[in-house]
């Protein structure tokens, strides 16, 4: 493949990606707070075991937003 | 030396521009202009329309049932209904979720006094220009939005008690 065709290839790639990215507004995120949606659906679980492993770490963050995203603030 | 001060003065104006633009940006300085239109369905079937209200004082939420807080808010608004309806307020909620049943989920055991209305395409929130969930928005008699709220808490009912007293006095 000549070189223009990569570059070719690798903007056609990009460009059709950016099809996949949407914009969810703050009342559309119903499905995203679905309980099958989360990584862990139990949230008092989820919480508990953060606590303690960034007092243990004294790290904290990193474990993504809880609260199913609902955009509250 | 005029360099030096014409320097300045461009500083300056573009200093006063950039502030001038993020006051006029979308979403801020949401208060104070008059509230687009909403005319939405009603549990009975009936169709409500802001316009109608005119003259009273209007609380519009929006809220969903997947939204943690609106579990708080829901009955706090409904208790603020009860109270201010009498010396005129009234209360939209407007619910947001895709699937009717899901509001009628959490409607079930609840008895709302306010008006609820259904937008499950989103159009009333989008031109509310809601940015959290829940949001409210507080209209004066004439029709215009007075003050916004994102999210809820305890300071958010205190909140509404005095812009709603203060609304209501007008």
């Amino acid at each position: 493949m000549t070189r223009c065709g990569s570059l070719l290839l690798v903007l056609f790639v990009a460009t059709a990606s950016l099809a996949g990215c949407a914009t969810v507004q703050p009342w559309q995120r119903g499905r995203l707070a679905d309980r099958c949606m989360q990584f862990d659906p139990d949230t008092g679980r989820v919480t508990y075991m953060t606590h303690w492993q960034e007092s243990r770490e004294g790290s904290s963050g990193g474990f993504g937003v809880q609260g199913g995203g609902c955009g509250c603030k | 030396m005029t360099g030096d001060r014409s320097r300045f003065v461009v500083r300056r104006s573009t200093f006063v521009a950039l502030i001038v633009a993020y006051a006029l940006l979308p979403g801020r300085a949401a208060a104070n202009r008059p509230a687009p239109r909403l005319e939405l369905p009603a549990i009975d079937g009936t169709t409500i329309r802001l316009s109608d209200l005119r003259g009273k004082v209007v609380l519009v939420d929006f809220w969903a049932s997947w939204c943690i807080p609106c579990k708080a808010s829901f009955p706090a608004l409904d208790g603020l209904y009860r109270e201010l309806h009498p010396r005129g307020l009234e209360v939209l909620a407007v619910n947001v979720d895709e699937r009717r049943r899901d509001a009628e989920a959490f409607l079930a055991g609840r008895s709302p006094a306010m008006t609820v209305l259904f937008d499950p395409r989103g159009a009333t929130p989008s031109a509310f220009n809601v940015r959290a969930m829940p949001s409210s928005a507080v209209i004066d008699r004439a029709g215009n939005i007075r003050f916004t709220h994102e999210g809820y808490s305890n300071k958010t009912l205190e909140s509404y008690r005095r812009e709603i007293a203060t609304l209501l006095a007008e």
